[in-house]
Order: C-alpha cells, then sequence, then structure tokens
C-alpha cells in the first residue's frame, strides 16, 4: 500500500533533520517501540508492539536508514512476529516553510500472515494514525 | 431384479417428515471431532508461512523444543521420506507439484505449513508454534492467474515459469461452420471469483496409534472416510485393513472437505512416532487460508446465432486459477464446466480450451457445484447478453432454444447424454409464480418513475449423481448393506457419508416403504469405515442418487431370503411380501418381520440353500449422470443512489426427480440459493499483488446471513430419470447452481436502461454504485 503525505514541524530543517536520524529520539517517537539499539552505521535492531483491529503483538525487527542527502534520507523499518510481517519504507524530504519543517514523506507499506489477512483494511487508517502520533511526539 | 410388491397404505417417501438428525444437533450433542477426549491427547499446532512465496534459509526449532510441555517439533527435512498429498485427477501432461507434507526449501503460500508442534495442551502448542523461527527469502509472488500466465511473471514452481499445469481442449459438432453461419455473435468475459468455502465446522482430526497392532484410528471431519482410508494407508505404508477412519458428525463440508489434507496425514504420522493420541483442529484464520477455495475462473465467451434467436454455437476459454498445488481433484473441475457448457440447449457444436494456471495462492478445488456453477453462469449470461443483443425476451429466447422433450435421451456436444426432461416447465411454472407478462409492465412503469427494477432468470442443468465409474477418480457406484437385527429392528449401513444433507432420515424413508417396517425401527449408520462394508462417500449430489439405489437394491435381495424363511415358517410356497408380513395365498395366513427373524436367527430349522441370519448388501453402478434441471427468477431493484440491491422475490423452481422428503429438498435448495447468493452478491477470496489474502474474516469475506435472505418460493416440476428406480437426481448443488445468474441477470436488467450488459460478481453495492454512477455521468468515482 502506497503512503504519502506531509507534516509541517516547527522546528528548523537542520533540527529537524537531525532529530529522525537519532536513535533516541526515534525510539521515543516511534509508536509502540520499545527498544531500539544500533547495530551498525545507520542500522537498528528494534523491538516493538503493534495494535490493530482486534489484534495486538510484538514485533522484532530493523530500522535502518539508507539514501542520505542533503535534502532527505530514506527510512525503512520492518519487523515480523507472531502476527506476521510488516515492512515499511519512506524517503523523507525536509524544506524550510515559514519559520519551520516541511516535511514530505512518501514510500510504501506491506504487512503479511495473520495481520494481512485480518487487518488489511485498517493498514491504511493505523499508518496514518502512527505517522501522524509520530511527528507530533517529535515536535514535542 | 424382481419389482417390489409393497401396497403400503401410508408411504413414508414423498412426505415432510422432520429429520432424526436435528434433536442431537439442536440440542448439542451431537460428537464433533473436537469434542473427542482420549487419554493422553497431545495437541498439534501448524507453523504456517506469512509469505506468498519464499525460501527457507533456516528453521530454528531450539526455543519451541525446549519449551515446557512440547513433546515433538517436525520441519520439512523429517517427513521428506513420506509420500505427497495425492492428486486424483488425471489430465494427459499434467504438471503435479511435489506436495511434501511440509514445505521443504521453499514455501508456495500464505499458510503453507513450514513445522508442526506437538505439545500436551493445544496452548503450549500455540505458543511453542510461534516460537519456532523461521528465517525467509522473500520472493516474488503472483496470485492473478492472468498475470501469471502473463510473460516474465514470476514463476510458482520454478521448474515451470509459463505457471500452466495443463491445457485441456475439447469440441463437438462443427464450430467452424456454427460461427460462419451465425448472423450475431456475441462475446463476453465473465468471471467466477474464488470463494471460500467455511463450513461452520472448521477441519480437524484426531489420531490414534495402537502400536501393538500396527493400527491406526482417525476422526476426520470428512465427507469421504473410505477415500481418506485407502489414500492415508499408502501414504503411510500402512495395512488398508488396519486403518480406521471415522467421521463424526460433520458441521458441513460443500466439497472442502472431499479431500486428503497435509495435517490429516502429519497428524497420523505424529501419532505413530510419538506413540499418542493426537488432535489437531483447524482454526477459523487457518481455515481461511489453508482449506481449499473454490471457483476461481476468468472465461472468455462467445456465443453464435441466427437472427430469430437459434443458438448455433459456443465457444469458451476457460482460464482456472488453481493455486499452487493440487489437492485432490483441482484439475478436474474445470473439465466438469466443459462438460456443462451446452446447458439446457440443442446447440450441437462447442469448442473448450482451458487452461489450469499456477498461482501463490492455496489451491482451488470442488465447492458446491464444483466446475458447473462456472458453467452453467457463463452460459445464462450469454443466452441474457444474446437476448439483449436480439432484443428478445430472455425467457422467449430460452424458450425457443430448449431441447425438446421428444428429443430425449438427447446426446450433447460435449458427449453427455440427457437423461430425461421437461426444460420448459419449471421456467413456465417460475414465471407462473411471478406472473411474468404482468411483472414486465409494472417494470416498464417503474422504469417511467425512473426506478430500477429488473427481473433476472436462469434456466440451469446439472450434471449429479457422480457417477459412472469411469468417470470419477475412484469408482462411482455407492453401496448399502441392510441388516434385520434378531428382534425385527433394522439397520442400514451405507457408503455414502451424511454431514447435513438428512439421509439418516430419508434413507430411513426409503427403507420404511420398500422393506415394510416402521419409520422409527430404522437405524441409519455411516462414515465409519469399521462398521460400513466400503463406499465412495458424499458429493457431486450423488448419495440418494446413488446411495438411495443401492439401498434399494440391497432391500429387494434381502425380500428375497425374507420369502423363503415366511415361505417355510408358513409351509407353502406361494407367499407374498407387504407391509413388513409374509403371506400365504391360500391360507391368507401371515407372519411379521420380527417372527421370521426370529427364526433366521434361531435357525432351528432354515430353507434349503439358505443361510441363517437376515443380511444382504448392494453395490449399485450407475449407468449414467443424472441431469436435474430448473429455474430461478429474482426481482430486484436497485438504490441509484447507494448502490443496494433489495431483492423483491426470489423464486426457485427445481425438477430434481422423485422427491424423498420435501422438507430436505426445500433445506438443500435454501442453502443452495444462499450460497449462490452469496457469491453473486457478496463473497469473494481477495489476495494482494504480494499473494496476501486480504480477506481472511468473516469481517472482511461477506457470507451471508439470515437477514440478508430473501424469502425464498421454492416449487417443484417432477421428471423422474430413468437412471435408477427411485427416480431420484439429486439436489444438493442445485440453488447454487441456478442462484448466482439468476442474480446477476435480475441487476443487469435492472441496469440496462443505463446501458449495462453485464456485471461480474460479486454485485457489492459499492461496485454497483460505482457503475451507475460511470454510466451516468461518465464519472470513474
Amino acid at each position: 500500500m502506497k503512503i504519502s503525505g506531509t507534516n509541517t514541524l516547527a522546528l528548523a530543517p537542520e533540527e529537524a533533520y537531525r532529530r529522525m536520524q537519532d536513535p533516541v529520539v526515534l525510539a521515543a517517537c516511534m509508536p509502540g517501540c520499545e527498544s531500539l539499539e544500533t547495530i551498525g552505521e545507520d542500522e537498528y535492531r528494534m523491538k516493538m508492539k503493534l495494535a490493530m483491529a482486534s489484534l495486538s503483538g510484538a514485533f522484532e525487527g530493523k530500522v535502518r536508514i539508507t539514501d542520505r542527502t542533503p535534502a532527505g534520507f530514506r527510512l525503512i523499518v520492518e519487523g515480523t512476529g507472531k502476527l506476521g510481517f510488516m515492512k515499511g519504507e519512506g524517503l523523507l524530504t525536509f524544506s524550510q516553510s515559514g519559520d519551520g519543517t516541511e516535511v514530505a514523506y512518501e514510500g510504501d507499506v506491506q504487512v503479511g500472515g495473520t495481520i494481512a489477512a485480518v487487518g488489511q483494511r485498517l493498514i491504511d487508517a493505523t499508518a496514518k494514525m502512527m505517522i501522524k502520533r509520530f511527528f507530533e511526539k517529535l515536535a514535542a | 431384479m424382481a419389482t417390489p410388491s409393497i401396497t403400503k397404505l401410508e408411504p413414508f417417501i414423498g412426505k415432510r417428515i422432520r429429520r432424526k438428525e436435528d434433536p442431537r444437533l439442536i440440542t448439542g450433542t451431537a460428537t464433533y471431532v473436537d469434542d473427542l477426549q482420549l487419554p493422553g491427547m497431545h495437541f498439534a499446532v501448524v507453523v504456517r508461512s506469512p509469505h506468498g512465496a519464499a525460501r527457507i534459509k533456516s528453521v530454528d526449532i531450539a526455543a519451541a523444543a525446549a519449551m515446557k510441555g512440547v513433546a515433538m517439533v517436525l520441519t520439512g527435512r523429517d517427513v521428506a521420506d513420506l509420500a505427497c498429498v495425492p492428486c486424483g485427477a488425471s489430465l494427459p501432461g499434467l504438471r503435479v507439484p511435489e506436495h511434501r507434507l511440509l514445505a521443504q526449501d521453499r514455501v508456495y503460500y500464505v499458510g503453507h505449513p513450514v513445522a508442526v508442534v506437538v505439545a500436551t495442551d493445544r496452548y503450549i502448542a500455540k505458543d511453542a508454534a510461534e516460537a519456532v523461527e523461521v528465517d525467509y527469502e522473500v520472493l516474488q509472488a503472483v496470485a492473478d492467474p492472468e498475470k501469471a500466465l502473463a510473460p516474465g511473471a514470476p514463476a510458482v514452481h520454478p521448474q515451470w515459469p509459463d505457471n500452466t499445469a495443463f491445457t485441456f481442449h475439447q469440441e463437438g459438432g462443427d464450430i467452424e461452420k456454427a460461427f460462419a453461419e451465425a448472423d450475431v455473435v456475441v462475446k463476453q468475459r465473465i468471471t467466477s471469483q474464488r470463494l471460500i468455502p467455511s463450513p461452520l465446522e472448521t477441519r480437524g482430526c484426531v489420531a490414534q496409534w495402537h502400536a501393538a497392532e500396527k493400527s491406526l484410528t482417525l476422526h476426520t471431519s470428512t465427507q469421504v472416510p473410505h477415500l481418506v482410508r485407502s489414500l492415508l494407508a499408502q501414504m503411510l505404508g500402512l495395512d488398508e485393513n488396519r486403518v480406521r477412519v471415522v467421521a463424526p458428525e460433520v458441521g458441513g463440508g460443500f466439497g472442502c472437505k472431499l479431500n486428503l489434507y497435509a495435517e490429516e496425514a502429519l497428524t497420523s504420522h505424529v501419532a505413530m512416532k510419538l506413540g499418542k493420541p493426537i488432535k489437531w483442529i483447524e482454526s477459523r484464520r487457518e481455515n481461511f487460508l489453508t482449506t481449499i477455495h473454490g471457483r476461481g475462473h476468468v472465461d472468455y465467451y462467445e456465443v453464435a446465432a441466427k437472427k430469430d434467436g437459434t443458438i448455433l454455437g459456443i465457444k469458451v476459454k476457460i482460464i482456472q486459477d488453481l493455486g499452487s498445488y493440487h489437492q485432490l481433484l483441482g484439475p478436474a473441475i474445470p473439465t466438469l464446466s466443459v462438460l456443462m457448457i451446452p446447458g439446457l440447449y440443442r446447440a450441437k457444436s462447442m469448442c473448450a480450451d482451458v487452461v489450469g494456471v499456477f498461482t501463490n495462492c492455496v489451491p482451488t478445488d470442488a465447492y458446491r457445484g464444483a466446475g458447473r456453477p462456472e458453467a452453467t453462469h457463463g452460459i445464462e449470461r450469454m443466452v441474457d447478453i444474446l437476448a439483449a443483443e436480439l432484443k428478445m425476451d430472455p425467457a422467449e429466447l430460452r424458450l425457443k432454444n430448449f431441447v425438446r422433450n421428444e428429443e430425449f435421451p438427447f446426446p450433447t456436444a460435449t458427449g453427455l447424454i440427457y437423461d430425461t426432461g421437461d426444460y420448459a416447465a419449471p421456467l413456465r411454472k417460475a414465471m407462473e409464480t411471478v406472473n411474468y407478462t404482468e411483472l414486465r409492465k409494472q417494470q416498464a412503469d417503474a422504469r417511467k418513475h425512473g426506478k430500477l427494477m429488473g427481473i433476472g432468470m436462469s434456466t440451469y442443468g446439472e450434471i449429479c449423481a457422480f457417477g459412472p465409474s469411469p468417470a470419477t477418480p475412484a469408482g462411482g457406484w455407492e453401496s448399502a448393506t441392510v441388516k434385520i437385527e434378531p428382534s425385527g429392528k433394522v439397520t442400514v449401513m451405507t457408503g455414502v457419508s451424511p454431514h447435513g444433507q438428512g439421509e439418516e432420515t430419508t434413507f430411513s424413508q426409503i427403507t420404511a416403504d420398500h422393506l415394510g417396517v416402521p419409520f422409527e425401527d430404522v437405524l441409519v449408520q455411516h462414515g465409519d469405515t469399521a462398521i460400513v462394508q466400503y463406499g465412495i462417500g458424499t458429493f457431486g449430489s450423488r448419495a440418494t442418487a446413488v446411495g438411495g439405489p443401492a439401498l434399494y437394491y440391497a432391500i429387494q435381495e434381502l425380500i428375497i431370503k425374507i420369502k423363503k424363511f415366511g415361505a417355510m415358517l408358513l409351509e407353502s410356497d406361494d407367499v407374498s411380501y407387504a407391509n413388513g408380513q409374509c403371506t400365504c395365498a391360500k391360507t391368507g395366513k401371515s407372519v411379521s418381520i420380527k417372527e421370521i427373524a426370529g427364526a433366521a436367527y434361531r435357525a432351528m430349522k432354515l430353507p434349503a440353500n439358505t443361510e441363517p441370519g437376515l443380511v444382504a448388501t448392494y453395490f449399485w453402478e450407475p449407468t449414467n449422470f443424472t441431469f436435474p434441471f430448473g429455474a430461478h427468477i429474482m426481482v430486484a431493484e436497485v438504490d441509484p443512489g447507494t448502490g443496494a440491491i433489495d431483492i423483491k422475490r426470489y423464486v426457485a423452481i427445481d425438477d430434481c426427480g422423485n422427491l424423498i422428503n420435501p422438507l430436505v429438498v426445500d433445506g438443500q435448495v435454501h442453502g443452495g440459493v444462499a450460497q449462490g447468493l452469496g457469491q453473486a452478491l457478496w463473497e469473494q477470496a481477495v489476495y494482494d499483488d504480494n499473494a496476501q489474502l486480504v480477506s481472511g474474516e468473516f469481517m472482511d469475506y461477506t457470507m451471508p446471513r439470515a437477514h440478508m435472505m430473501p424469502w425464498i418460493e421454492s416449487g417443484h416440476t417432477i421428471t423422474p430419470t430413468p437412471v435408477n428406480p427411485l427416480g431420484v437426481k439429486g439436489v444438493g448443488e442445485a440453488g447454487t447452481i441456478g442462484a448466482s445468474p439468476a442474480a446477476v441477470s435480475a441487476v443487469v436488467d435492472a441496469l440496462s436502461p443505463l446501458g449495462v450488459r453485464h456485471i461480474d460478481m460479486p454485485m457489492t453495492p459499492e461496485k454497483i454504485w460505482r457503475l451507475i454512477l460511470s454510466k451516468t455521468t461518465g464519472s470513474n468515482a
């Protein structure tokens, strides 16, 4: 499923860019994230809990940052758990917007196993909600 | 065979008798597989692939195996030497993938079994299954059969990059000539979507190994216990007579339990290895993912006709989505569609090309109607489209093309011989029921007021009573044993395996009438290979139409013996038998069946050349299929604002020959119509581009519920078949076959003023709303 959108943060672009690559900040802002530990350059091991429809379960996986340019980077989150697997990938670009920063994202979310069979129709709403919470926490 | 001389005053056949089965079902005292509890029983849970296609890099069972209560964990490697899940379909050049009990190095669909975990209870087993770590390398999957056929599509099985399991061609008559002589040719792509059978009871089994006797008992929710026994014995290398298969109460099958599944063999294998009874019960989510699906057709039709409506020829290209493997009959199902292509019509030329396609989905196989609903849906839609093209009334076009009564037995262009028929009769009766002429006037009026009202119809034929043995994979006969106990009570053992069809009742009626005993005195036993002599099972509308005659002939054999004992007791050579009494013509003296049974078992004296006891067994082989038919009419109104379909009337007139129990027949028709309307209006198994099943629960897979059903006005015409002595044809699938084309016909008719000629199923309100919008505003909302 394709996702895209924009979010305006009351932060300078450099600050937004920095925060979104800081594992401590990411761990605090990603909804359901329970731990994020560095395992390599731009690569982290993640544990998270996901709740969707009647399902909730733990996922373990990786967060990676790739394609880094001055304008932005790609964030890849993938995890597997007893509910199946999830993979989200998004290209983030940062631009000045007034006093703040507009973050544009464009990407793709894939889920499989039980979570796909049972929760497919809620993925769109869940993904949007998670992105919204992420940015809310990031700006806080 | 002597004809019976029965002059019973009050026959049971033909009466609306309440089912003997129902008290235990509605009081919750029936025994299903999951009700079984055995000492020391362990529970198995299957670890399944979350991917449509992936290479298995590694399976780590250490954590699962170490959990307290876990007795065994097996992976693909542990079952690599065991036989594959069998495919019973044989077609020239059929590619049969190795279908191991557990995935070896690759998984081919979401739900593919990868490992099995056995523990002391089901909760531990489930937790341990979640602790099995499988490392997958995800591969590209393909779920759409047409995309799978396109060049460059991901190969489901790498050794067959064209994803083609088989091709099949059949033609009859002179199709070139038919199309050359046509005034008009109509063409349409018609789909029959993937469906999920969804019986109330999911699959499940309990396997028990008796090591000292080297024998296995398997309780399994199946339609074909004897077939499961033979196949399972072969797979596990056991002697067939040391395998006992029991189908206890079975909560629905609809074809999805006409199979031998990997889990049945796996559970048995684990029971043998562990020496403990093992239970495996499929969860509802597993049922969506891993029990066979039905239908899965994309068909391209062409029909050639004269200006006056005479149909000359039918061409069809069938693309059958087979899924990733073959289950028992999968590849054979579309060949049944081909046989059914002529429908009820006289057209003597046809041509069909089938391509069976591998996709990364769960296999498709027989689902209520199995091949025949697909064909009937297609041909009935085409007749409607032809009627629209010729601006003819669809009923008139059908009446013009029906096989005429004097033409039976009628050889079809596909090589069948239709036994008997009066095809116009149910259509006329259905038209009278709805007052067709008046209804068309009302429709014209309603249209003037902007209402979208439609009158739809289908006139369907079926191939039932499977079947003559050459046409079935494991024999098409059926068997019955009739045993009169020393007390005079009667036990019937039938080879069919009812799971909702009511044969405990209908076979009691047949026995009561033909043997002349009280209905209550008859007990019908089935579904246990240790009790029943042998049998084929219940599918293809065959139980009453093949199992019934077997019972009838067993009774006739038994009556010969009864009369011998009667003659001995009455000391006369001239005795007749009726109503449970042997009577001497000369003296008028009689003896009851109870007295005869007593004498036959006490055996103080025996008639010449006669053994003690009163038991007869008959294996009956039919000479032909039966070909039931009927007409369904649906009246509907479509809400232009929401696309919602309101069914105003639903009339089902079926001709299944003689009715043993009209109550049971109505039940079959009602259930069948519900499933047909389910397909027409709501149900669809949807896989996304990654071959993930996204309609994997009842929130997304819309099963019909009682409040969504119209009032079904059912009726019958009766044209007994000459194929069997009971004149019965089978009715298990009729409702399903008749309903989907009638429903689409009604909605298309409602939308025909907007220029709509065909709509593919399911006709969800959203689809209809978008269609109306695109036709009225040109918008593609």
